[in-house]
C-alpha cells in the first residue's frame, strides 16, 4: 500500500495530509479531519449518508479514494452553516419535522444545497430527482420535500 | 445558532407568550430538531475516544452444522491484532436473547442459522479486524436444515431445537365457526404469504465501551431499551447491575430490531472485549452484518376460511397463522400475539377459530419491526373483504361498512368496542377525499392497456403492550434553580419525535413553555427500568409518567407561588412560564425567579414520575378478553396506474387518516403517517429480504431496495382524527406503527380493481402482476 501526499480544500481549508492509496474521501473527512457529519450508512455508494460536494458535484464520498483529491474542493455540511441559503433550508427542516432521526440529514442538506445552486426554482421533481441519491427511512420523504420547495421560494414562515 | 432557525424558535416562544399555545395539540419543533438540522448530534460512531480499539464479529456460513474446529491461529498472528473472542472467553451465561433462552452470545457447539455469532476479532483498526475475522478458519459438519415453517411442523423434520420446532402456539375460539358457516352462502378461502422484511436503520448497529479501572464499564451505543440491554450484559459478563452502565447515544433508526438481540450482540462484544484489554473498543456492524444478523419482519403462511350470508355480514373466520421465526424465537413469541389478535382486523366475526405458530427453522431469524405481527394478519384478512365483497357482487366499500367495528361490536378477542372509536370517521375521511363512489364508476368503464384502480384497508390496532408483560413507564424530572426542566427517563428517542411529544406534555402540565426543557441521554445509572421503547408507548405510558412528574413538582410550586404572591394557592395559575393570581394577573412570578425561590426554601425540584398502565386480562386457551386497553383507527385509499403489457404499477395517490385521540404534536403525526405509509409501500411493492438455503443474498443495498424520493406517490392526502381514548393523556393513542400495516392490503385491492387479479403474496412486484395477469388471460382465452 503506498502513501501519497495530497492537499486539499475542505470547507474553505486547505489540508495537507498522507493518505494510504485505499483510503475513500469519506474515511479522511470522518477520522481524520473530524468531520462527523458526512455519515457512513453503507459504504458502497447505495445510501447516500457520506454525500459531500466534490468539486462542484454532489458525490459519494465513500466511493471516492482520497488520493483522487488532490488540489480538490470540498463542502461538507460543516462549511454551510453561515450560507444564507443553508440556513434558510435549516429552518424549512425544522419547521416541516424533515429531521427525524437525523442521520441523513446533513447529506439531505448538502444535496438541498446542490440543486439550489443549480436550479433557482427547482420544480418539486428537480428536487425529487436531486435527493434521489440520499435515502431516508424515516420521513417518507415529503416533509424534506416540502422544506426544500419552501426554501427554493424564499417564502416566509 | 442560525438566524432562520432562531427567528422560528422566537416565533414560537412570542407565540407562547400570548398565550397561543398550550403545548399539546401544537406542532412544537422537536426537542432535538435543532442539533439535528445543524448536523451536530454525537451519534456512537461520531464519539471514539483516541486508543479506541475495533472488534469485528466473524459469523456462520452454514445454515445448521455442528461446529468441528474453530482454528483461530491464522487470525491471532495476523497486524495489529489484539485478542480474539470466542465463547470460551464468555466469564457469564453464553446467552444473547430478548425473551427465550434459545440463543447463544457466541455459538459454542451448533449453527442454526448464518446470522450465528462464533466470535470476533478485536485489532487496532477496524480494517485489521475485518481481514482478521476473514482468516479465521471454521470447519463444520453440516447437517440437513429446514426453511420452510409448514416444512418445518412435519413430525419427521429436522429439528432446529431440541425441544422441537414449535416455540410458541396461540389460538383464538370465539363463537362457533361451524355454525358461523353453516349460515353464510358464500365462503373463501385463501392462502397468503409474506416475507421476510428489513427494517434498515439509516445507522447500523453500533456500540462502545470504556472500561474504568475498578472492573465496571461504560456502554455506549444506538439501541431503543438500554436498561434491557444492561440485563443482558450483566448476564454474559456476570456483573452486578452497579457495575454495568449502559448510555442510550443519539440513535440514527431503530424501527424494531434495536429492541432486539442486536444491540447486545455489539455493545456485549465491546464490553467484554473493553474489560479484557483495559482499552476503550468499539463494535459496528456494516450494513451487510446489519442485514444478515439483525431481527426481521417474521414471513407468515396465513390461510383464511371465510364465510358471509347473502346479505353481506361476516359470519366465521377460520384461520391459521404460521411464523417463519428463523432460528431464534426472539420477540417473536409476542408478535404471534398481536398477529392473532388482529387476524380478523378492524371487523366483526361472530364466530372465530384461528390458531398460530411460531415455528423456528434454520433461515436467520425474526423479531420487532414496526407494526409486529400486523402488517402480515392485516393484509390477510384486507385481501378476504376485498375478494368476499367479489363473490357477493358488493361494493368493497359497502361490504365493509356493513361489517367494520364501531362502538357496540366486538372484535376478534370479544373485546366490547367503546365510544372511543373513530372508525368510521376515518372511512368518512378517506372516502371524501378519493371522491371514491364517483372513481369506482369511472374506473370501472376502462379499456386499453393502462388500468386506474382504488384499493382500500381499515385498522384496528391495539394500544399498549397487552399480552406483551407489563406496561409502566417512569419519566425524571428536575427543575434546577435557573428553572430548566431536566428530562430523564429510559424511554429512548431513535427518531420518531415521541420523547419530544412526552415533554409537550410535561409542558402543558408545568405550564412553561418548550425552551426550558433539556432532554438527558438516557442512562441506567441514572434513570430507571422503563420498560422497553417499542410498541409506540412512549406518548402514551410515557407520556402520563411526564403528567404524573410534572403535577406533583406544579402542586409544589404554586404553593411557594401564593406564599410569593401572598394569594390563596387556588387562585394561582401557571402559563407559558409565569405564575399568576387568577383574579389579578398583574400579580405574578416569573418561571425563573420562582425556580429560584423554591429552590432557596428547599422545596424539593425533582419527581420521579412512575404510571403503570391497567392489565389485560384474556383466556389463554380461547383468545378471549381484551388484551388491549385502546385502539388506534384508521382508513386508507390507495390509487394505482397500471401497465396491463408490462405489470409495471404506480400508487399515484394516498388518502389516508388515523385516529390518534389527541394529536399531541400534529407535526409529528403527520409525520409518523408519511413514513411510515412509505416504509409500508416498500413491504408491499419491493421489500424482501431473500434467503436462498437460509442464506440472504441481497444484504446489500444495491441489491435489497428501499423506497427513495422517485418511488413516493405524487398525492399523499392525510387526515387526523382525534377522538379521546381511555389511555394516553388527553385520550392519545399511538401513531408510530399503525401507517406501515395498511398500504400492502390497499395496494393488493387495487391492483385487484384495476388489472382483475389478486397477488396475494408480498411484496407485489410488476413481475407478479404480469405473471398474473397473463395466467388469467390464458384460463380465459385457452389455447
Amino acid at each position: 500500500m503506498s502513501k501519497h501526499f495530497i492537499t486539499m480544500t475542505v470547507n474553505g481549508r486547505e489540508r495537507s495530509l498522507h493518505v494510504d492509496s485505499t483510503d475513500s474521501l469519506l474515511d479522511v473527512l470522518r477520522n481524520r479531519l473530524d468531520i462527523k457529519s458526512v455519515k457512513d450508512g453503507c459504504g458502497t455508494g447505495d445510501c447516500g449518508l457520506c454525500a459531500v460536494i466534490l468539486n462542484g458535484r454532489l458525490v459519494n464520498s465513500c466511493i471516492v479514494l482520497a488520493a483522487q483529491c488532490r488540489g480538490a474542493q470540498v463542502t461538507t455540511l460543516e462549511g454551510l452553516l453561515e450560507d444564507p441559503q443553508m440556513k434558510s433550508l435549516q429552518g424549512r427542516f425544522l419547521k416541516y419535522n424533515a429531521a427525524q432521526c437525523g442521520f441523513c440529514t446533513p447529506a439531505m442538506l448538502v444535496a438541498a444545497k446542490d440543486i439550489l445552486s443549480r436550479t433557482v426554482r427547482p420544480t418539486e421533481d428537480d428536487i425529487k430527482a436531486g435527493i434521489s441519491g440520499v435515502l431516508c427511512r424515516c420521513t417518507g420523504y415529503y416533509p424534506i420535500i416540502q422544506a426544500i420547495q419552501e426554501a427554493s421560494e424564499g417564502r416566509s414562515r | 445558532m442560525t438566524s432562520d432557525v432562531s427567528q422560528f424558535l422566537k416565533g414560537v416562544k412570542e407565540q407562547g407568550e400570548q398565550g397561543k399555545l398550550v403545548y399539546v395539540g401544537e406542532s412544537l419543533a422537536r426537542i432535538d430538531g435543532l442539533e439535528k438540522v445543524l448536523g451536530k448530534p454525537v451519534y456512537t460512531g461520531d464519539m471514539l475516544a483516541r486508543g479506541t480499539v475495533h472488534a469485528k464479529l466473524f459469523h456462520s456460513s452454514l445454515p445448521h452444522g455442528k461446529l468441528i474446529e474453530v482454528d483461530l491461529s491464522a487470525a491471532k498472528a495476523m497486524p495489529r491484532v489484539l485478542d480474539v473472542l470466542t465463547w470460551k472467553d464468555i466469564p457469564g451465561i453464553n446467552e444473547s436473547s430478548a425473551v427465550i433462552p434459545d440463543r447463544p452470545f457466541f455459538a459454542s457447539s451448533v449453527v442454526r442459522s448464518t446470522a450465528d455469532i462464533l466470535g470476533a476479532v478485536v485489532a487496532e483498526t477496524e480494517g485489521a479486524a475485518r481481514e482478521a475475522a476473514e482468516a479465521v478458519k471454521v470447519t463444520y459438519a453440516p447437517l440437513p436444515a429446514v426453511f420452510d415453517p409448514i416444512e418445518a411442523m412435519k413430525p419427521d423434520a429436522v429439528r432446529v431445537h431440541e425441544g422441537g420446532n414449535v416455540a410458541k402456539e396461540m389460538r383464538i375460539r370465539k363463537g362457533d365457526v361451524e355454525k358461523g358457516f353453516a349460515n353464510s352462502s358464500v365462503v373463501v378461502e385463501k392462502t397468503f404469504r409474506t416475507q421476510f422484511q428489513d427494517a434498515t436503520p439509516m445507522e447500523t448497529e453500533v456500540g462502545m465501551a470504556v472500561p474504568a479501572f475498578d472492573g465496571s464499564i461504560t456502554v455506549i451505543g444506538s439501541m431503543q431499551s438500554p436498561h434491557h440491554t444492561r440485563a443482558a450484559l450483566m448476564k454474559m459478563l456476570n456483573l452486578p447491575a452497579d457495575r454495568v452502565r449502559v448510555v442510550q447515544a443519539v440513535t440514527g433508526g431503530a424501527f424494531g430490531p434495536k429492541s432486539d438481540e442486536t444491540p447486545y450482540d455489539v455493545c456485549g462484544t465491546a464490553a467484554l472485549a473493553a474489560l479484557r484489554l483495559k482499552r476503550p473498543v468499539y463494535c459496528a456492524m456494516d450494513r451487510e452484518e446489519s442485514m444478515v444478523m439483525h431481527t426481521k419482519r417474521h414471513p407468515y403462511v396465513i390461510t383464511h376460511r371465510t364465510g358471509a350470508s347473502a346479505d353481506g355480514r361476516l359470519q366465521a373466520d377460520e384461520v391459521e397463522l404460521y411464523l417463519d421465526a428463523g432460528a431464534y424465537a426472539s420477540l417473536g413469541v409476542f408478535v404471534i400475539g398481536r398477529g392473532i389478535f388482529h387476524c380478523t382486523g378492524a371487523y366483526e366475526v361472530p364466530n372465530v377459530k384461528a390458531d398460530s405458530y411460531l415455528v423456528y427453522t434454520n433461515n436467520t431469524y425474526a423479531g420487532s419491526f414496526r407494526g409486529f405481527g400486523g402488517p402480515q394478519a392485516v393484509f390477510a384478512i384486507e385481501s378476504q373483504m376485498e375478494d368476499l365483497a367479489r363473490k357477493l357482487s358488493l361494493d368493497p366499500l359497502e361490504f365493509r361498512l356493513k361489517n367494520m367495528l364501531v362502538a357496540g361490536k366486538r372484535n376478534a378477542t370479544n373485546h366490547l368496542i367503546d365510544g372511543s372509536c373513530g372508525l368510521p370517521q376515518c372511512v368518512e375521511k378517506v372516502v371524501t377525499s378519493s371522491d371514491y363512489w364517483n372513481k369506482r364508476k369511472v374506473f370501472a368503464d376502462q379499456v386499453g392497456r393502462l388500468k386506474k384502480g382504488m384499493g382500500m384497508a381499515l385498522l384496528m390496532h391495539g394500544n399498549s403492550l397487552g399480552p406483551e408483560g407489563n406496561d409502566y413507564g417512569a419519566v425524571l424530572l428536575e427543575v434546577g434553580r435557573d428553572g430548566v426542566v431536566t428530562v430523564g427517563t429510559g424511554l429512548t428517542e431513535f427518531g420518531t419525535g415521541a420523547v419530544t411529544g412526552l415533554i409537550q406534555v410535561a409542558a402543558a402540565t408545568l405550564g412553561v413553555p418548550l425552551s426550558w426543557f433539556r432532554l438527558a441521554r438516557p442512562d441506567t445509572s441514572r434513570h430507571r427500568e422503563s420498560g422497553p421503547t417499542v410498541a409506540s408507548r412512549t406518548v402514551v405510558v410515557g407520556g402520563n409518567a411526564a403528567l404524573v412528574a410534572a403535577e406533583r413538582i406544579r402542586k409544589r410550586l404554586v404553593l411557594v407561588a401564593a406564599d410569593v404572591l401572598m394569594v390563596p394557592e387556588g387562585r394561582i395559575s401557571i402559563r407559558d412560564g409565569v405564575a399568576f393570581d387568577e383574579t389579578d394577573s398583574t400579580r405574578s412570578i416569573g418561571w425563573a425567579a420562582l425556580a429560584a425561590e423554591a429552590h432557596r426554601r428547599g422545596v424539593k425540584m425533582s419527581e420521579d414520575g412512575f404510571f403503570m398502565a391497567p392489565p389485560t386480562p384474556w383466556d389463554t386457551e380461547t383468545g378471549q378478553g381484551s388484551p388491549y386497553l385502546q385502539y388506534t383507527w384508521g382508513a386508507l385509499i390507495v390509487e394505482i396506474e397500471l401497465d396491463e403489457e408490462t405489470g409495471v404499477y404506480q400508487v399515484t395517490d394516498v388518502h389516508a387518516a388515523y385516529d390518534v385521540g389527541k394529536a399531541i404534536n400534529p407535526t409529528g403525526v403527520i409525520g409518523q403517517i408519511y413514513g411510515g405509509t412509505v416504509q409500508g409501500m416498500g413491504y408491499a411493492m419491493m421489500e424482501e429480504l431473500v434467503h436462498r438455503d437460509g442464506k440472504v443474498v441481497n444484504h446489500s443495498l444495491a441489491d435489497y431496495y428501499i423506497p427513495t424520493s422517485m418511488d413516493i406517490p405524487k398525492s399523499f392526502h392525510s387526515f387526523i382524527v382525534e377522538v379521546p381514548g381511555p389511555l394516553g393523556p388527553y385520550g392519545a393513542k399511538i401513531v408510530a406503527e399503525p401507517p406501515i400495516v395498511l398500504p400492502a392490503p390497499a395496494i393488493r385491492n387495487a391492483i385487484l380493481n384495476a388489472a382483475g387479479v389478486a397477488i396475494d403474496d408480498l411484496p407485489i412486484t410488476s413481475e407478479k402482476v404480469l405473471m398474473a395477469i397473463k395466467k388469467a388471460r390464458a384460463a380465459k382465452y385457452p389455447s
